[in-house]
């Protein structure tokens, strides 16, 4: 649990601005250190291999990447902080121009860029500046010419109107205090017919106070899932068309590792969010 | 951050476009400089060739 002064408000609760900064300075520290797994305890990690040290490897594959997709990328860029693999249903063609939110090391970006070849362009959008620099050095490593990051905020995207073919997303938006916003921005930046493909955690059943309470846990991509009914609101709202969100059951067995004294897998599992903007300009 | 892709960013606050200054540069990457809100006025700093394009409020 964190001793956190904040301990006692729930995620709903806290102040946004407050949240973010929590949200920043925990994966500031993953990004300098290279430790942690998008969870409060996580499995055990050392070195530069990524996450979960010598273990990452199947630990990727559990989240839905295949070797060919862990091999392909330099090490130092998989943190292991998803919760799926976006590249897998985002249906990227060659020439695009794919949007990461919250970007981190840059690995969904460094896949993504291998669908849509040289012609195309991916951009990283990440509010820690350690894990912008983290993922500029990966840059040179993947020699990929067509990826760029930038510092940023997703509510606040700083991208313009209708540039972006695919939006995609990694255990990030659950972290967003102010999701709407997420999703309007996405919506605008996306061109008529882009679509998003978020992998992310969805909430299941009520947490417990003490999970809804932890600050810990909001950063850690649990207390901060939204029910798959609210996220197809706010898609809906946003404007998006063709909402499909759907779990991933087997998911919920990476989930219930993600801590030692409770099973998380009671609250959350990882869900595939699909959504297109309409081809008719409004 | 390269200078083609300019045409993709804008600023944060209102959307508007940005302009461009350039301190120091290797091709067509811009590694020191600032994009500055044609509307707003507002100065992004490009440090280390990373556009820090956060909300004035977000930045440390």
């Amino acid at each position: 649990m964190s001793d956190d002064t904040q301990t006692g408000t729930t995620a709903d609760d806290r102040d946004p601005e407050a949240t973010r900064q929590l949200v920043r300075e925990r994966y500031a520290g993953i990004a300098s250190s290279d430790q942690g797994c998008c969870s409060d305890v996580g499995l055990d990690v050392a070195g530069d291999s990524g996450c979960c040290d010598d273990d990452s490897q199947s630990e990727s594959e559990r989240l839905g990447y295949d070797a060919d997709d862990i091999a392909s990328v330099a090490d130092g860029a998989d943190l292991g902080l998803g919760c799926g693999n976006p590249k897998a249903f985002a249906a990227m063609t060659p020439g695009e121009t794919v949007l990461d939110l919250g970007s981190g090391a840059g690995f969904d970006c460094f896949l993504a860029a291998q669908e849509v070849g040289a012609d195309g362009h991916v951009i990283g959008v990440d509010m820690t500046l350690e894990m912008i620099s983290k993922a500029r050095e990966n840059v040179a490593k993947n020699d990929s010419r067509n990826v760029e990051f930038r510092l940023g905020e997703i509510t606040h995207l700083p991208v313009a109107d209708e540039t972006v073919d695919v939006v995609i997303s990694n255990c990030v938006v659950n972290l967003e205090p102010e999701k709407q916003r997420v999703f309007d921005d996405a919506y605008r930046v996306l061109k008529p017919g882009g679509h998003v493909a978020i992998s992310d955690v969805v909430q299941t059943a009520p947490f417990p106070d003490d999970v809804a309470m932890d600050p810990g846990s909001l950063t850690g991509c649990v207390a901060g899932a939204s029910t798959i009914g609210k996220l197809e609101k706010m898609l809906d709202r946003a404007g998006f068309e063709a909402v499909e969100i759907a779990p991933k059951d087997e998911s919920t067995e990476f989930i219930s590792d993600w801590e030692a004294d409770r099973d998380l897998g009671e609250y959350l599992v990882s869900a595939t969010i699909e959504a297109r903007k309409s081809t008719l300009d409004d | 951050m390269k200078e083609s892709l300019m045409d993709i960013l804008c600023d944060p606050l209102d959307k508007s476009e940005l302009e461009l200054e350039v301190d120091e540069r290797d091709g067509d990457e811009i590694l020191e400089g600032r994009l500055i809100g044609t509307v707003t006025g507002e100065v992004y700093p490009i440090e280390d060739g990373i556009p820090n394009l956060l909300p004035p409020d977000m930045r440390d």
